[in-house]
């Protein structure tokens, strides 16, 4: 019999969110990879069967002059970041829609219900980096120190990601419209940001409107541990500030809309 | 044993929530950042409006109304999943809600991880959850559909298993919203004896019921709430008077 009521230490609140946000991040995991038999092999298929497209695209058609060699391993660098942007921005626009239920029934912080995308995309893109790293062997790409930068990289495109999660997923609750044009919007980021090539690849005005671009600076980062040569200061500086901008208004609206949505769903 | 006895367990202060009387209406981003004032604004109508009220450990508390007078509002407020427009709700110790008890689980995972996904979210740490497994389990009776996803599990070993996970969180504060019209006759007797049972160890109940039988049985005190006002405050027989003389119950047809 339970008798322990008063007694039971309350924890503190961060250990509870942490716990809170483990939970929904590893539920994500789980029913991905319970209800298809292929699973992991989904998240990297996706990603592999793009590059193969675009270096066919690119490297037997138009005889690119973008990029580095090898071009597969500077694709993958590119695209496997751009996965997980993608999958937790365009997942967002249904954080709250599709867990309505759950939202009504628990008063877990709301946040959760955007982080836990992040986590979870985030998870899958760091289980996807051996994938890189066997292209890197097998491709003959030669690995540099700048991949200390690494988990830099991966800071700043969570705090992006992060931030851009909590303006979309309560905006998409009020204006549904929104659902289809983040859709859009993230389809012209692909080519607006530097996967199939690289910023340097870019005529020289454009130089500082792509450095605003947060993911010029972040893919610059993990692609310099194969290409040091993509590695650029002024990007990496101004799209860690526009992170950080992002991650406040992130905050402001998720917190000044957050009453409205509760009601809504 | 009894709870620590220290002020109420839970304080709503001057508590109002309005929602747009149609939900198909225009909308614009004022709407969303709208400030949450006093004011009422077109197209909408205050569900609840300057409630306020006091509840101390252990009371047990029967919340009376027509439907649609903004019961359910209430007591979601008190479970902190919508937040008002106007005063504050304050709960000291957390709230195991019997609302909306099945929300939590997910189609494609079996009971097993359900159960520790679930408890989880409402604040059990994993030991606690080992501890009360069986427990849990042996309450739902359904002991052979561990492994099996919850999809295939019946409707009614659904609601089972949920009002087992939830009225076993070690909460000093339980929210009851009609579930018990659930489930069979003897399943539902067992969950009259669970919540007398979790009464008994002094925790705090809010039931809100139509059926007086069930709020006589285990409520004192009464709150009868009519166009979002909250009538009446006292002894549960005074309020159910008070409803009954508002609104006479219909000849039977």
């Amino acid at each position: 019999m339970s008798t322990d009521l008063a007694e039971r230490p309350r924890r503190s609140g961060f250990a509870r969110y942490r716990q809170t946000l483990w939970l929904l991040t590893s539920r994500d995991l789980k029913v991905r990879y319970s209800t298809s038999k292929l699973g992991y092999f989904w998240s990297i298929l996706d990603p592999l069967v793009m590059s193969g497209i675009y270096f066919f695209v690119f490297s037997v058609v138009f005889k690119r002059s973008v990029g580095d060699e090898p071009y597969i391993v500077f694709l993958l660098s590119g695209l496997l970041p751009w996965m997980w942007f993608n999958g937790a921005v365009s997942d967002s626009t249904r954080a709250f829609i599709r867990e309505a239920k759950l939202v009504r029934s628990t008063k877990i912080p709301r946040t959760i219900w955007v982080f836990r995308l992040v986590g979870s995309k985030g998870i899958e893109f760091a289980l996807s980096l051996p994938v890189l790293a066997l292209f890197a062997a097998v491709g003959g790409a030669q690995l540099h120190w700048q991949v200390v930068f690494f988990p830099l990289a991966m800071v700043m495109q969570t705090v992006l990601v992060a931030g851009v999660g909590l303006i979309v997923a309560p905006l998409v609750v009020f204006f549904r419209d929104l659902e289809r044009a983040t859709k859009l919007a993230l389809r012209f980021a692909f080519y607006a940001s530097p996967i199939i090539y690289g910023t340097q690849d870019l005529p020289e005005g454009l130089h500082l409107l792509a450095a605003f671009n947060p993911l010029s600076g972040i893919f610059g980062l993990y692609r310099s541990a194969f290409f040091p040569e993509q590695f650029d200061l002024t990007e990496v500086l101004v799209g860690g500030g526009v992170c950080v901008v992002v991650l406040a208004v992130g905050l402001l609206v998720f917190r000044a809309s957050e009453r409205a949505v509760l009601k809504e769903i | 044993m009894s709870s620590t006895g220290q002020g109420p367990v839970i304080r709503v202060d001057g508590v109002g929530i309005r929602f747009r009387r149609n939900r198909r209406g225009r909308r614009s981003f004022k709407d969303l950042f709208a400030d949450s004032s006093r004011r009422s604004r077109p197209g909408e109508f205050w569900a609840l409006r300057d409630v306020s009220f006091e509840v101390q450990p252990g009371e047990a508390i029967g919340v009376v109304g027509r439907n649609g007078q903004g019961k359910s509002t209430l007591l979601k407020l008190v479970a902190e999943v919508i937040l008002p427009d106007t005063g504050t709700v304050e709960v000291s110790g957390g709230v195991a809600p019997l609302i909306e008890i099945t929300g939590g689980f997910v189609a494609d995972l079996t009971v097993r991880e359900n159960v520790y996904l679930t408890a989880g979210l409402h604040g059990m740490t994993r030991p606690e959850i080992d501890q009360r497994f069986a427990e849990i389990i042996d309450f739902a009776e359904i002991g052979d559909f561990v492994d099996t996803p919850y999809k295939h599990l019946s409707s009614g070993m659904k609601v089972r298993i949920a009002f087992a996970v939830i009225s076993r969180l070690e909460e000093p504060v339980v929210l009851v919203d009609e579930v018990l019209a659930v489930g069979d006759k003897a399943f539902r007797e067992k969950c009259y004896a669970r919540i007398g049972e979790m009464l008994a160890d002094g925790r705090t109940l809010f039931l809100v019921s139509h059926n007086e039988r069930d709020l006589k049985r285990f409520c004192r005190r009464g709150l009868y709430l009519d166009k979002g006002a909250l009538v009446f405050d006292g002894p549960l027989d005074d309020a159910l008077a008070r409803y009954a003389s508002d609104h006479p119950p219909r000849p039977s047809a």
